[in-house]
């Protein structure tokens, strides 16, 4: 669960995450993440939809979603990707935007786009049980499994890596065999599970 | 505040666990992993199937399952390698000449010095020799010694002891009232009326809920979601 104090600021949260408050609230929906008209259209077509409401008050304001881990991630100016169902609530200071991932998304079934949160505050992930925040460095590049990622920030080039040869034809795979690439510099959030209770639409 | 232990190539543990959720595993040479337990790796390593092939020979000598042959890997190479299996709780255990049996879908991994063959107990695998496994469980794992009886769905595994056999409340069941209780559940059955029952010497492992890990089935990888 995750607790924000709010002294007349606000922030943005997935819709219905809040499940208790102590002080004076508002809850406004935002349609489209609160990106604006052009923010909605591509998150319309993209398919990469963010039910957000903004949360503004004084006091403390509780979240939480399907009793899953929460991590807090510190932006200094950088830009976090980050699936939409995992991200549960941003500073309102934060940017959020849509970005291409390419193959990447259409694995692991969520979709060709991601969202990209952009600024200085500190954002909240959820994860289903404690992420695991792995360094890639150019010496050190790390193979994810595409359904325990959830997030990454820095500058990472991503590559889809297909282990597919001929036994996996004859039904014989590794059961492995796709896997994304990550090389570059920056941080990799992982989850200790495989996304089927997580992935869908909260 | 601060941020998550961020883990990098030399900082995640050497055949340890991360967190209770995650175990980072030191490969050098090859380890048996069940399919879409592995989450992340550093390194270079390859995942194949098993069956025929140049692992043939290990095979042959560490994996006598042929049910769940479909269900296992083998992974092979050199770096650190992080397993998961669904935000389960996640432990090693060490094997020394020892023999230990456990519910196949919470065995994640073992190394090759083990070797893994299918149990007298339907849905159950035994691990035989020395070396380490990783297992999962639905909550931290409990010791128990026996004599003792226990329920099916919180068994995970046994070691060292004999095979457990089933045990009936007959008393409950007994008479004519007992016997409409177990044909129709009328008048109330406990759900406790069958156990496994452990006799000798030796180490019985519950797990602290009845909700058993779900088995994968066969040809469904979890994670790939092709």
């Amino acid at each position: 669960m995750l607790a924000v104090d709010l002294t007349g600021d606000s922030v943005k949260a997935k819709n219905g995450a809040m499940v208790a408050y102590e002080g004076e609230m508002t809850f406004k929906k935002r349609t489209g993440g609160g990106e604006g008209l052009r923010g909605i259209m591509t998150r319309r077509l993209t398919g990469e939809q963010m039910a957000v409401m903004e949360v503004k008050g004084h006091g403390t304001c509780y979240f939480a979603d399907r009793a899953s881990e929460i991590n807090l991630v510190s932006l200094q100016g950088e830009k976090l990707y980050v699936e939409a169902s995992n991200l549960l609530c941003t500073d309102a200071a934060l940017r959020t935007g849509t970005s291409f991932t390419g193959l990447r998304g259409s694995s692991q079934g969520n979709g060709l786009f991601t969202t990209t949160v952009e600024g200085t505050g500190q954002a909240a992930l959820v994860s289903d049980g404690a992420a695991v925040v792995l360094r890639v460095t150019p010496q050190t590049p790390l193979q994810v499994d595409p359904g325990a990622y959830i997030a990454h920030t820095g500058g990472l080039k991503q590559h889809f890596q297909a282990g597919v040869n001929f036994r996996a034809l004859i039904g014989e795979s590794g059961g492995e065999s796709f896997q994304i690439r990550f090389e570059g510099d920056g941080l990799v959030y992982v989850q200790p599970s495989e996304r089927n209770t997580i992935g869908g639409e909260v | 505040m601060n941020g998550p232990v961020i883990h990098d190539v030399w900082t995640l543990p050497v055949d340890d666990n991360i967190n209770p959720y995650a175990f980072s595993v030191d490969l050098n040479g090859q380890w048996f992993l069940q399919k879409g337990k592995m989450v992340a790796y550093y390194g270079q390593i390859d995942f194949q199937g098993v069956g025929l092939g140049h692992l043939d020979h290990l095979i042959a000598h560490s994996f006598h399952s042929p049910l769940h042959a479909a269900d296992w890997v083998v992974a092979e190479g050199q770096g650190k390698m992080v397993l998961a299996d669904r935000a389960f709780d996640v432990n090693s255990y060490d094997l020394d000449d020892g023999n230990l049996s456990i519910r196949s879908g919470n065995l994640l991994a073992f190394q090759p010095s083990l070797s893994l063959k299918q149990s007298i107990v339907p849905g159950f695998l035994t691990l035989l020799g020395t070396g380490k496994f990783v297992a999962a469980s639905n909550g931290p794992v409990v010791f128990m010694e026996p004599p003792i009886r226990v329920d099916p769905q919180a068994l995970v595994g046994w070691a060292d002891c004999p095979t457990p056999c089933h045990h009936y409340d007959h008393e409950y069941l007994r008479g004519f009232l007992g016997a409409v209780r177990s044909h129709t559940g009328i008048g109330g059955a406990s759900g406790e009326e069958h156990q496994f029952e452990f006799v000798g010497a030796g180490t019985v492992l519950l797990q602290s809920t009845e909700e058993v890990v779900a088995e994968i089935s066969v040809g469904e990888t979890g994670g790939t979601g092709s």
